[in-house]
């Protein structure tokens, strides 16, 4: 039974990631929050992905992120106002 | 809480009856390029990792918008209607481009993240603490930079899995369709995808 609450932390890792995608069972969600009370380096691990995703979305909602990056090339460009001018 | 209870459909109602003065028209089409060119592309490329591929989706999006012109309702922006039709062309170019492609590239990075642990399954070199106040860091150019070159290095269909799940909040059962796995592969593809994001920014963050 003791294996139930000692996760390995290499499982414990996949487990967190899972745990952003589905809700987990109660089992599990027991095991993971008892490992990471004694294991600081999965409690950072599990910051580190919700720093991520909080990274993630932040860039897509920043004002003008999109617009200066990148330059679509002037090839494109005018391919597609050519095929546009076409259908005035 | 009669208001929550009314809210849906009050919303629901505004939608649909919304009064034609309030709809915003679409400028000529010829103009669309320069408006929003350059936002599709960065849009679709942050999305695909692939600028050939984003090329190509800013392409589709404004010709599927051409031929959709008549049917724009006017109900939010150009640009909301554009970025909407671009989200759509993203997931189908995906879809096609998975659709016969075996998954095959799993081993060797499974091995990877399989080293970062000793045989008991405990952590080579463990994750660090970023920062003591992650917000802070959220407010740093310099990290979100990182992001979005570690984002760039991920394998291609971790990167996929990634923005679906991350950016559009698509389910699993939604991605796993998409990039053609089982479900267990798809979390594990999620899973690789934010291992080697983690461990990416790390070595670039810290050093």
């Amino acid at each position: 039974m003791i294996n139930h609450w000692t996760f390995r932390c290499e499982d414990v890792s996949e487990m967190i990631s899972r745990s952003m995608d589905e809700k987990m069972p109660l089992r599990i969600r027991m095991g993971i929050r008892f490992h990471l009370m004694m294991c600081s380096l999965c409690r950072n691990y599990k910051k580190q992905l919700w720093i991520i995703h909080r990274a993630v979305e932040k860039l897509d909602r920043m004002e003008n992120f999109y617009d200066k990056p990148m330059r679509l090339p002037d090839q494109v460009r005018e391919k597609l106002k050519d095929l546009f001018k076409d259908h005035e | 809480m009669i208001i929550c209870q009314h809210g849906p459909s009050y919303y629901h109602f505004e939608i649909i009856y919304m009064p034609a003065d309030e709809a915003s028209t679409l400028s000529p089409p010829t103009t669309w390029v320069d408006t929003y060119g350059d936002y599709l592309y960065g849009f679709a490329f942050y999305r695909v990792q692939d600028e050939e591929l984003a090329r190509e989706l800013v392409q589709e999006t404004l010709m599927a918008a051409l031929k959709a012109k008549d049917s724009f309702a006017g109900r939010g922006s150009e640009k909301t209607w554009l970025t909407g039709i671009l989200k759509h062309k993203i997931i189908d170019s995906l879809r096609r481009k998975y659709r016969d492609a075996m998954f095959e590239d799993q081993d060797l990075d499974e091995r990877k993240i399989h080293d970062s642990f000793d045989h008991n399954g405990r952590w080579k070199t463990g994750p660090a603490q970023w920062a003591s106040n992650p917000e802070h860091l959220l407010e740093q150019k310099a990290f979100l930079d990182i992001i979005r070159k570690c984002l760039h290095e991920l394998p291609e269909r971790s990167a996929h899995a990634l923005s679906l799940r991350e950016l559009e909040g698509e389910s699993t059962q939604t991605i796993c369709k998409v990039l053609n796995v089982t479900a267990t592969n798809c979390w594990v593809i999620l899973h690789r995808a934010r291992f080697l994001m983690r461990e990416c920014i790390e070595t670039n963050w810290l050093q």
